[in-house]
């Protein structure tokens, strides 16, 4: 019977169909179930890192990609992300400014440099250098700059240092510009 | 001692991942550079291989063998997504130290190789004791590879933000080789080697 060979034949092809459907499903359920909260989360932990940078913080405003903190009334600064092409892959930087000349201090958001090495940047020794900078001298100190770079590292630290102060230029041009 | 009891064993020594099968050299290349990230590989495999070895092992009468391999694939794909979301959800601090070794699980030959090898051939709890056991088995050499490599190519002992201190001489001058890939190379092969010559582990 040929009718019941070409079946038999096609079976194993039938199941593996089935499986890709039910995987399907379920990776779309999920997805739909996770999505808010994982958004609300990712939300959540600039939030943090905001209020890290900027302890008196009550509230902020985010508009052209730009956080503006406020303390009550007061104006505090400003934040925004900066993206690096570093070792391993993209950079994400959280730059806050105190004013539209001075950092105020920067956080790693996330980054996929050498383990042990490159991912030294995300430490204090490091980012703890760039507070109170004027943007200016946000540079290599080999470039004439007042950053050190990691020994050994020094790609995932210019990546850092040239995200933060290119990025900076630009926001701190966009801030005049609305004024 | 049961079935369950050896099928655990033979994971640690005599079947061991890394050192006897040579599986899942390619995560252990990457992420063997401290004991932080030996633990949570560990954890991320132990995780996935579990869930990945009771489906197969439950399903395995059904699945013709043409087909087994990509229907493997993908029932091994859709579980660490649907665990990577849930995790990132549900449990963001263990995902933040996570994050980055469930999607590498996907890539890791030791949940395919179980699941070929062992899990469409035996009953669930015997793949349950075989998923344990890998996983022991796992963490027992990557822990022995990132514990050297750690030390060498940094020169500083330190777990879970726990500092032990940095090393006399070592620690001023770490030999920064052992942590990027060639020190990889050089301490699995090494220790590969001792092991065989010693007759800790026989190949299969």
């Amino acid at each position: 019977m040929p009718a019941k060979n070409a079946l038999k034949n096609a079976f194993p092809m039938i199941l593996l169909t089935i499986v890709v459907a039910i995987a399907v499903t379920l990776l779309t359920f999920t997805d739909r179930l996770t999505r808010d909260t994982i958004e609300a989360q990712e939300e959540q932990k600039i939030q943090d890192m905001l209020s890290e940078m900027f302890p008196d913080m009550s509230r902020y405003d985010f508009e052209d990609e730009i956080y503006t903190i406020y303390s009550d009334g007061d104006k505090l600064g400003y934040a925004f992300i900066a993206i690096g092409k570093g070792y391993g892959g993209d950079i994400n930087i959280l730059v806050g400014l105190e004013d539209e000349t001075t950092i105020k201090g920067i956080t790693i958001i996330s980054q996929e440099e050498t383990p042990g090495l490159g991912t030294r940047i995300t430490e204090s020794p490091f980012i703890d250098q760039f507070m109170g900078l004027n943007i200016e001298d946000v540079a290599l100190s080999r470039d004439g700059g007042q950053i050190d770079a990691i020994t050994s590292s020094t790609i995932s630290s210019a990546a850092v240092v040239d995200a933060v102060r290119t990025t900076a230029m630009e926001k701190v041009k966009l801030l005049k510009d609305c004024e | 001692m049961g079935k369950f009891g050896k099928e655990f064993l033979k994971g640690l020594i005599l079947s061991n991942p890394v050192f006897v099968l040579a599986l899942g050299l390619c995560p252990v290349l990457a992420i063997s550079t401290s004991i932080d990230n030996a633990l949570g590989m560990t954890l991320a495999v132990l995780i996935v291989l579990i869930g990945s070895n009771i489906i197969i092992a439950a399903i395995r009468k059904y699945v013709p063998g043409i087909t087994r391999i990509p229907i493997f694939i993908v029932i091994i794909a859709t579980l660490v997504t649907v665990v990577n979301l849930i995790f990132h959800a549900r449990f963001p601090d263990l995902y933040e130290s996570l994050g980055i070794f469930l999607p590498l699980v996907v890539v890791n030959c030791i949940i395919l190789g179980r699941a070929e090898a062992f899990a469409s051939k035996n009953p669930i709890l015997n793949s349950i004791a075989d998923a344990l056991g890998i996983t022991v088995g796992f963490m027992l050499a990557l822990l022995m590879i990132s514990f050297i490599r750690q030390i060498l190519g940094t020169g500083n002992l330190s777990v879970f933000g726990y500092d032990f201190g940095n090393l006399p001489v070592l620690g001023e001058n770490p030999i920064v080789m052992f942590i990027l890939p060639p020190g990889a190379f050089l301490i699995i092969g090494l220790l590969l080697a001792l092991f065989r010559r010693t007759g800790v582990m026989k190949g299969e």
